[in-house]
């Protein structure tokens, strides 16, 4: 449920919508909708309300959805410049592992990266001084309690430990007889939140999920700052300075709807907000500033937005099922302040999905999930750099689960 | 079952090739419009011929504007476009590189502990012998930029003689002017940017030699020459002058430059002037510097500084410093421009900048406002995560001369310029990328 970015919305450090959603190759069949679900032990991330309804007693599951992204741009008229990513292959991942304590109570561990990729424009591109090369890391650790209050009421609660790290590239635009100028940020934290949601079923065949996320702030002190300068620069630029930053992760309040058509069909919706305005300005506070080297603070203007996904899913018989969905995830850049260290445009999302079962505990679990990042005019105003991006992402998911 | 397996599962991956491509954006698509720049030349002055750093050189002219709007042109169905290239990295020398120098005190000896300055120092070596011979008979050449040429100087039939920079490249320095051999080439496009020497080889001069040339010699040159460059039916573009007190050159060394932090340095130079009874005074920081002007009001010959009244880059920075220029001597009237002398200049710069555009219109060409441009530049440019200002050295735009540009002064200009032609022709010729070009180079 949260957003899926990509790649290019990656990440990171600087980046804007840079939330992942691949927590789950079944969810990630139908749409990313999740939280009116209860498929297995998922549930912690998507709603830990509905683990208490999970009904194996053990439940694991396992998967990686490698993101294969591309973004094009293409400079405002009449320039006549075109770059394209070349992003290295991002890996989300995840592991569940719950149980049931009683019949009542479930409990389990979460681990998986709902932030974190790479983006690489390349040392040469024509926006290098806005950024070259990025990388976000970030893994979530989410012990896990589920209560069942009673047949058509479960409630669950996750503590998060969130470790992150980034790595920032970017050119300087001053020169020296070796080239130009560079400077590179990188440095990691662990910050905490925390995931609680609620599974109502008022009726026999629907469910109701609200799940919400709590924002985490990734503040990191004391990261690198490592300049390249000609040496006659090199007081103004301090080649080993350290560097403050903050990025957020934003709250997201998501609310699904499912309903059993039939004993083979099962459509859901979920409507995810996502608090983007958190994300007002990046700030870069300088150990050793130097008049040309101040605090830098760069404009975001996030705005929050809503995330619309529909998805089903269809039991073909006992060994198959199939998968499909959809969503659309709107920007929450601001036109003006989008930069190309996050590209994150108005996505598209068309899932499938398909589930094998070989034997009746284990899943074998695949996934498939084209983003288009809609073709928009953007500009960054303060370094005046403006142009045309369109990003499409191609995201094959595979997945294990075992119940019993 | 085992069927359908797999028949599910190469579904799945059908899917997974069908989608495997990448996004593609349109390309631009160049036009030339309704001009034609399959034969393009340029007229000009230093400015056109690429001059940079105190001196014509073959990097600095493969960074002419012209040249940059040249490439350009070629997407858009332009041809080939040759310059009076020099042999070497020295011209005709003079040509300066930033060097980090140590701190010296005023016996020229070292001084312990301080830190290097950083500044422009001449480049060592010999210049090429080649330089100084005639290059005509390799020509025709595209760019007739002649760096030190006003006005009139382009329509003069033996400037050849007079200029070393066009004599190299005359085909007959005798006889032919600029203009002349300009029409030869019976060119499909032109550019025009001539005037600034008009003004500023008197304000290099403090004021204090040369002329500003009359408004009516520009103007009449100015349509002698548009006369001559369209009887072909040739298209163009033409630029305003920018004032030339707005480049680096006069904008550099403050008029309040003279920094005193002892009371005792106060008090003595206040007690010199006779304890301001000459309307000279001193205080504790930032002081007016000390002027010869023979037609003070104060009889004395000397005054300070207003506001609005500027030093010239090329003061000996020694002499402020060791030999008491501005505060126990004045500073020589020729390295000052004073206020009669700046309202000469832009009285002269707007004069010629209203022929050029009203001849520009009559012409029916296309008009780029350089002048303007230059004005909004004082408050910074910004390309591209790139920051320009209007400062010496640091500012990116101008040269280490403080007057010509930069490579990537040109490619702005050559942009600005490109957009004039594009608007007037409704031509497609792509911008330049500015980051394509060297800034300054720091040591």
């Amino acid at each position: 449920m949260l957003t899926i970015v990509c790649t290019f919305l990656m990440v990171g450090v600087y980046a804007g919508g840079y939330q992942v959603g691949l927590h789950g190759q079944k969810q990630i069949g139908m749409g990313l909708v999740g939280t009116s679900l209860c498929f297995d032990a998922s549930s912690m991330f998507y709603n830990p309300g509905g683990l208490s309804f999970m009904k194996p007693t053990y439940s694991f599951a396992l998967g990686m959805s490698p993101i294969i992204s591309s973004t094009a741009f293409r400079k405002s008229f009449p320039a006549d410049y075109s770059a394209k990513t070349d992003n290295p292959l991002g890996t989300p991942f995840y592991f569940y592992g719950a149980a049931k304590i009683n019949d009542k109570l479930s409990a389990g561990l979460a681990i998986n990266t709902p932030y974190g990729n790479s983006l690489s424009w390349g040392k040469d591109w024509g926006g290098r001084y806005l950024i070259q090369d990025l990388s976000l890391k970030a893994i979530f650790f989410q012990p896990t309690v589920s209560y069942k209050i009673n047949e058509w009421l479960g409630i669950g609660a996750g503590f998060v430990l969130a470790t992150g790290s980034f790595d920032l590239s970017k050119a300087l635009p001053v020169s020296g007889a070796n080239g130009e100028g560079s400077v590179n940020l990188n440095g990691s934290t662990t910050e905490f939140g925390f995931n609680v949601g609620a599974l109502i079923k008022p009726m026999d065949k629907m469910n109701v999920g609200i799940d919400f996320r709590s924002n985490i702030n990734m503040e990191v002190s004391g990261a690198d700052a490592t300049f390249v300068t000609p040496l006659s620069l090199s007081g103004n630029f301090p080649a080993n300075n350290k560097v403050s930053t903050t990025l957020p992760l934003p709250a997201n309040l998501d609310v699904g709807v499912s309903y059993d058509v039939s004993e083979k069909l099962m459509v859901a919706m979920s409507l995810n907000y996502v608090f983007w305005s958190v994300y007002d300005s990046l700030i870069f506070d300088f150990e050793t500033n130097t008049p040309a080297l101040p605090d830098s603070r760069n404009p975001r203007s996030y705005k929050n937005k809503l995330i619309v996904r529909v998805g089903g899913e269809y039991i073909i018989n006992d060994k198959f099922t199939a998968r499909a969905g959809g969503y659309y995830d709107p920007s929450p850049v601001n036109a003006d302040y989008f930069s190309p260290e996050t590209p994150s445009l108005n996505n598209l999302g068309l899932t499938l999905g398909l589930s094998y079962k070989p034997i009746e505990k284990l899943s074998v679990d695949l996934s498939f999930l084209y983003i288009t990042g809609m073709e928009a005019d953007k500009q960054y105003l303060p370094d005046n750099f403006s142009g045309t991006y369109k990003s499409q992402v191609y995201i094959p998911g595979f997945g294990l689960t075992y119940n019993f | 079952m085992k069927l359908m397996k797999s028949r599910y599962i190469a579904y799945f991956l059908l899917l997974l090739v069908a989608v495997s491509c990448e996004p593609k954006l349109d390309d631009f698509k160049p036009s030339a419009g309704s001009a034609d720049f399959s034969k393009y030349i340029s007229l000009g002055n230093s400015l056109t011929a690429g001059y940079a750093d105190g001196a014509l050189y073959l990097t600095s002219q493969t960074y002419s504007y012209p040249n940059m709007i040249a490439q350009q042109m070629k997407l858009a169905g332009g041809g080939e476009f040759k310059q009076p290239l020099m042999f070497d990295e020295l011209g005709f020398g003079g040509k300066r590189i930033l060097k980090l120098n140590p701190a010296l005190d005023c016996s020229g000896n070292p001084v312990a502990g301080a830190p290097p300055s950083l500044g422009p120092v001449l480049a060592e070596g010999t210049p090429d012998a080649r330089n100084f011979t005639s290059i005509a008979a390799d020509g025709p050449y595209n760019n007739l930029g002649v760096p030190g040429a006003k006005s009139f100087h382009l329509l003069a039939p033996n400037y050849g003689l007079l200029n070393p920079y066009f004599g190299r490249f005359a085909t007959n320095p005798q006889t032919t002017s600029v203009l002349a051999q300009a029409m030869e080439m019976n060119a499909t496009f032109f550019s025009l940017w001539i005037g600034n020497n008009d003004v500023l080889s008197y304000a290099l001069a403090g004021g204090a030699a040369e002329e500003i040339t009359s408004q009516d010699l520009f103007s009449g040159a100015y349509a002698s020459l548009l006369d001559g460059l369209t009887a072909n039916g040739a298209k163009g573009m033409v630029a305003s002058i920018p004032n030339v007190t707005s480049v680096p050159y006069f904008t550099t060394v403050p008029y309040n430059g003279l920094v005193l932090t002892e009371q005792t340095q106060v008090d003595l130079l206040n007690q010199a002037y006779g304890n301001n009874v000459y309307g000279i005074s001193f205080k504790i920081g930032q002081n007016p510097w000390v002027v010869a002007d023979p037609s003070s009001p104060n009889g004395i010959g000397m005054r300070q500084l207003k506001s609005n009244e500027l030093v010239l880059l090329s003061i000996p920075q020694d002499s402020l410093r060791c030999r008491g220029w501005g505060s126990q001597k004045p500073i020589p009237g020729y390295f000052i421009l004073d206020e009669s002398e700046i309202a000469s200049i832009t009285i002269a710069v707007d004069n010629y900048n209203q022929t050029i555009k009203s001849l520009a219109e009559t012409k029916g060409l296309a008009f780029a406002d350089a002048n303007l441009f230059m004005k909004n530049a004082k408050s910074g440019l910004v390309y591209d995560g790139m920051r320009f200002s209007t400062s010496f050295v640091t500012g990116g735009v101008f040269s280490l001369d403080g007057i010509h540009l930069s490579p990537r002064g040109n490619a702005i200009i050559a942009n600005f310029f490109i957009d004039a032609i594009n608007e007037k022709y409704n031509a497609n010729v792509p911008h330049v990328n500015i980051s394509d070009y060297p800034g300054i180079i720091f040591p």
